[in-house]
């Protein structure tokens, strides 16, 4: 038990956390990522080689991964 | 004093292990040393409430002849285990924190037990201090009659003592009882050395006393018997989840009750026509049939449910001056029903959440906020557990809960959706707490390295990842027949 965290509490006062994307712009960013990547993918499997495995394979895995994070976000399973 | 208090806590754990957080161990055969007096006393039994709240101010003179500053407050094992948030502090200067206060453990075989209450400052040898100690008692009442009609009133029965339980000599005390009635069919009546007949009523109020000079452990049994046509909620267990998600910019919230009604049980089956009927007038009833829990300000996205489902006899009235939601259980709960159920809210981070300048984040939430009513709500088993982001750590808390509330604190790690290491846990158990305790702090400050932060996407990127190359590697695999 810490009591001196009243003090941090109030020196903080003038910053509030704000996440990086806001509640309303959650859906769409997911919706875009998600999109963007499976359209990706679709080019991805025309044309299956080790270079396409880089140039796409890793755009799409960060749209994935930052769409999966915030879709889970944007229908109310705050992760 | 610390070398002394350390071979005590030695002697005392011969005695037996010290459970809770704000315990001291004392040898078995220990007594509070007679080095007080209670110059004036005024007892306040307050039993307006489904808990009973009980409050000494007293005059303690030092009569020993060195400074003293611990002072000893009696109460029998059973009383100790129904026994919560008791807190003291200088009656005359609001400046002075709340004292320290430890239940001292000494010998499980006693009946007396006692809290210890240590003064910021020692205490001349003759010198004086006003303290104000209270603190609650849970299952305070029992019903008499123990079963009533639906539609009849409710009375309960509260024992108690009419001298303050003093571990030193009183010379002058008085007590005062307060209630929510004027309706007092029985009490206790007590004639002094004078001939004088106690107590006067005043209203709602019974005064006694003042009583003559009293011996240390003096105590006069006395109970009062009074309506309280009104539902006696006892919270048994309280589980409240806490969860942080800085990806979403959330809190979210959920809190399961199971409720119980102590009151009168019903003398016959329960009538629905009847409980129909008299809605439509309202009368005064024991049962509960509302539920209202004032949530912070900016708190969205409520639901309600219970075993079988969601509940939709609720109401969420949120504006920028309240976020009210008032529930109606499934049922109305009689004497004796339990009523087990789950809420859960969300708010925007930023209304309880801080970036500190040193990088980190802190953190601020009532620790329990539960449900405000007239007749008052009483917790047995609080348990706060909050989630912070995965990877956390450096992790901080306090809470402006009476110490001796406190029962247990943890810092663990709990897996949920798209965890892979898991969310850093803060558990922090409480007992025997009271809705006079609503939204007391509880603040966290923690730190979230980046390489936490970024844990579920760098997860999610590289097993995908790995999906691409498989999908490369196994079309790179010849399963057809050659042609050569």
């Amino acid at each position: 038990m810490d009591s001196s965290l009243h003090q941090v509490w109030q020196a903080a006062a003038g910053s509030p956390f704000l996440p990086a994307v806001g509640k309303e712009s959650q859906f769409i960013i997911a919706f875009v990522l998600l999109t963007l990547s499976l359209a990706i993918t679709g080019v991805f499997a025309l044309n299956r080689s080790l270079v396409s495995v880089i140039a796409l394979g890793v755009p799409a895995s960060l749209a994935i991964a930052f769409g999966t994070v915030y879709m889970f976000c944007a229908v109310g399973v705050y992760v | 004093m610390k070398s002394l208090s350390f071979v005590a806590a030695l002697l005392g754990l011969l005695a037996g292990p010290c459970s809770a957080l704000s315990v001291v161990c004392l040898p078995a055969e220990f007594k509070p040393p007679p080095v007080f007096k209670n110059t004036n006393l005024v007892h306040v039994v307050s039993v307006e409430k489904s808990f009973a709240r009980e409050q000494i101010n007293v005059l303690v003179e030092n009569v020993s002849g060195e400074p003293q500053d611990e002072y000893f407050l009696p109460f029998t094992a059973e009383q100790i285990a129904r026994l919560g948030g008791i807190e003291a502090k200088d009656r005359k200067d609001d400046k002075v924190g709340p004292f320290g206060v430890d239940l001292v453990e000494y010998s499980s075989q006693s009946d007396v037990q006692y809290y210890r209450i240590t003064l910021p400052a020692p205490l001349k040898a003759g010198a004086q201090q006003t303290l104000a100690i209270s603190w609650y008692y849970l299952k305070p009442y029992r019903p008499l009659p123990a079963s009533i009609g639906q539609d009849e009133q409710q009375f309960l029965i509260y024992d108690f003592s009419l001298y303050a339980a003093s571990a030193y000599p009183t010379l002058k005390q008085k007590t005062e009882v307060k209630l929510s009635t004027v309706t007092i069919p029985d009490y206790t009546k007590y004639t002094n050395s004078e001939g004088k007949e106690f107590p006067e009523k005043h209203g709602s109020k019974l005064l006694y006393g003042p009583f003559d000079e009293q011996p240390a452990g003096a105590v006069y049994p006395a109970q009062i018997r009074f309506e309280f046509t009104k539902p006696v909620i006892h919270v048994s267990e309280l589980e409240r989840d806490i969860e942080v998600s800085h990806w979403g910019g959330n809190v979210a919230f959920e809190e399961r009750y199971t409720l119980y009604h102590r009151g009168a049980n019903l003398s016959t089956l329960f009538n629905r026509v009847k409980w129909a009927q008299s809605q439509y007038y309202n009368p005064a009833t024991s049962a509960l049939k509302e539920l209202k829990f004032p949530l912070q300000i900016g708190s969205v996205d409520p639901y309600f449910t219970d075993a079988i489902g969601n509940v939709s006899t609720s109401r969420f009235r949120s504006s920028k001056r309240e976020a009210m939601l008032e529930l109606k259980p499934r049922y109305p709960v009689f004497g004796g029903w339990k009523y087990p159920f789950t809420i859960g809210w969300n708010t925007n981070a930023a209304n309880v959440l801080r970036n500190t300048a040193s990088g980190g984040h802190v953190l601020k939430v009532p620790f329990i906020e539960g449900p405000k009513q007239v007749e008052g709500v009483e917790y047995g088993d609080v348990t706060v557990r909050v989630l912070l982001p995965e990877g956390s750590e450096n992790v901080k808390f306090y809470t402006d809960l009476p110490n001796s509330s406190i029962v247990e604190t943890s810092v663990g790690i709990h897996k949920t959706y798209l965890d892979t290491t898991g969310r850093t846990a803060i558990v922090i158990k409480a007992k025997n707490l009271v809705d006079d305790f609503r939204f007391r702090d509880l603040i966290i400050s923690y730190d979230t390295p980046l390489a936490g932060t970024l844990q579920k996407p760098l997860v999610i990127f590289g097993s995908m990842l790995a999906v691409y190359a498989a999908a490369w590697a196994v079309g790179k695999v010849e399963v057809g027949f050659s042609s050569k």
